[in-house]
């Protein structure tokens, strides 16, 4: 029994304590933003889908977009990279800024804009007849890169950064459609990132997802935003408090609150926000 | 403001079953406190046995609301007002465990005084009784109305009540000077007093938790903050 006594007078509680391993961030001050949305309204024919919206969406951070369906939360991140234009007799007032720059100007190439802001959706859709390695570089190709030695190394970190090249480096020549749902979403984020956007919109990236694949997106959502700006669209109120660092509630196409994520879960400041993610909406 | 019901109905019922919890578990803790200290006051030993007894009722009620409050969190993950409210409730009846713990102290020095002939003192322990019970149903109806003044109140008198207790003491001490004879007696009345300032103690806690659960506004350790 005595060799269960392990206490001696040099050993302190304090020894159990995890020591840091990094000073915390210094900087507390107000964030960079990457987007600054100023009185955006956007109409698909005589409906209003967004109603004068104003905004800015932080640097290297997870924004999370929530709020019913119907809301405006898919048009309002699809507005930040010109996909909603894809919908026939849209009309966008008001002015979005990314990185200072008006993407709404006349001489601004919507193409150029999505490249700048990649895009992953709620259904990973790798293109059928492609290969994993074609789907991967096929934006690059698109772009007129032909350089093989460029190509592969871009291919080997796109899916680094999408934390699948472990599980397809072998397999690159395969359907990407061969791959599980949850990998097909992978590559479908390695796609996006092989272009090198500055953010990455992503409309509810897990919502088809089982739990342990939208764990590893998470994961690497939360790894991606140290070099990326990356707002998300989302129906799991549970999701957008472990990943986000901001928050915005939407309802009926107007931004009712913005804030940090801890503030809006713990404490929103309007009604309808406590309302909505507590359960009590409708 | 009464907040809509939740779509989840069985949410808002296991929220109020919690609650209720909570309640009954305040409410039993005010009667052993209530019975500890008549016991003294009259010299019952019976009731002071009532006291000590309500304490089993009071801890298992501590078991059931951890184990609805943790449930609740899995089942249901709230957020906002609904978390702040589970959480509050949580840490509400672990102090009313603890307030019940010096009720059953209380009780068992009382017995012991019981045996001995009456001191006058005993009396110094009325208003330090009184504060404290006042202090702790202000706490409670802090929380169940949501009232973020009352509850700041609450916070505030408890440095009466410290007073209150430096004060008797003080008597009590010069007392076992000038009365050796009864000097156990006169102990048991400074650990009651001690029990007593307890009481106030938990009670300031559950007014902060009732700020939080009302305003999600952290009140506690204010001063020493300020000081820092």
């Amino acid at each position: 029994m005595e060799n269960l006594i392990v206490t001696t007078p040099e050993r302190t509680v304090m020894e159990h304590v995890d020591q840091p391993v990094e000073p915390p961030p210094a900087d507390e001050s107000v964030p960079a933003c990457t987007f600054q949305v100023k009185n955006l309204s956007i109409w698909y024919g005589e409906k209003r889908a967004i109603d004068n919206v104003t905004l800015d969406i932080a640097s290297n951070a997870v924004t999370a977009i929530i709020g019913p369906s119907g809301c405006g939360k898919s048009t309002f991140i699809r507005a930040l990279n010109r996909m909603h234009e894809l919908v026939p007799k849209t009309r966008v007032e008001g002015t979005v800024l990314l990185q200072g720059e008006d993407l709404y100007l006349n001489d601004v190439d919507p193409a150029i804009v999505r490249r700048r802001v990649g895009m992953v959706f709620q259904k990973s859709n790798p293109f059928p007849t492609m290969s994993i390695g074609e789907n991967v570089v096929v934006g690059l190709r698109l772009n007129g890169v032909r350089d093989r030695k460029f190509l592969n190394e871009r291919l080997e970190k796109s899916l680094r950064m999408a934390a699948l090249w472990d599980e397809v480096k072998d397999d690159l020549h395969k359907p990407g459609t061969s791959l599980s749902g949850g990998q097909q979403q992978r590559l479908c984020i390695a796609r996006a990132l092989a272009v090198e956007p500055e953010v990455l919109l992503m409309d509810e990236p897990c919502s088809a997802l089982d739990p342990i694949a939208t764990a590893k997106i998470e994961e690497l959502i939360y790894e991606l935003k140290a070099r990326y700006t990356i707002v998300t669209v989302t129906h799991n109120m549970q999701q957008a408090g472990r990943i986000s660092d901001y928050t915005a509630f939407f309802y009926i196409g107007r931004l009712i609150e913005i804030g940090p994520t801890t503030k809006i879960f713990t404490n929103p400041t309007d009604r309808q926000t406590e309302d909505y993610i507590t359960g009590r909406f409708g | 403001m009464i907040a809509p019901k939740h779509i989840l109905g069985t949410f808002d019922e296991a929220l109020a079953s919690l609650r209720n919890n909570v309640l009954m578990m305040a409410g039993l803790t005010e009667r052993s406190l209530e019975r500890a200290m008549k016991g003294l006051f009259n010299r019952d030993d019976n009731l002071c046995a009532n006291a000590i007894a309500d304490d089993e009722e009071i801890d298992q009620l501590e078991i059931q609301i951890d184990r609805d409050g943790v449930a609740i969190l899995l089942r249901f993950q709230p957020v906002a007002s609904d978390l702040r409210r589970v959480v509050s409730a949580m840490k509400l009846s672990s102090n009313l465990e603890r307030m019940a713990d010096q009720a059953t102290t209380i009780a068992r020095r009382a017995r012991k005084l019981n045996r001995h002939p009456h001191l006058d003192e005993v009396e110094l322990m009325r208003p330090m009784y009184e504060h404290a019970m006042a202090m702790f149903k202000d706490s409670v109806d802090a929380f169940v109305r949501e009232d973020v003044d009352l509850g700041r109140a609450v916070v505030l008198r408890d440095e009466k009540l410290d007073e209150l207790n430096r004060v008797a003491s003080d008597k009590l001490v010069a007392r076992m000077a000038k009365d050796p004879d009864q000097l156990r007696g006169y102990l048991n009345l400074i650990f009651i007093g001690r029990c007593l300032e307890r009481v106030g103690d938990h009670a300031t806690n559950i007014a902060e938790d009732a700020v939080y659960a009302a305003a999600a506004e952290d009140i506690r350790h204010q001063t020493h903050a300020a000081s820092v």
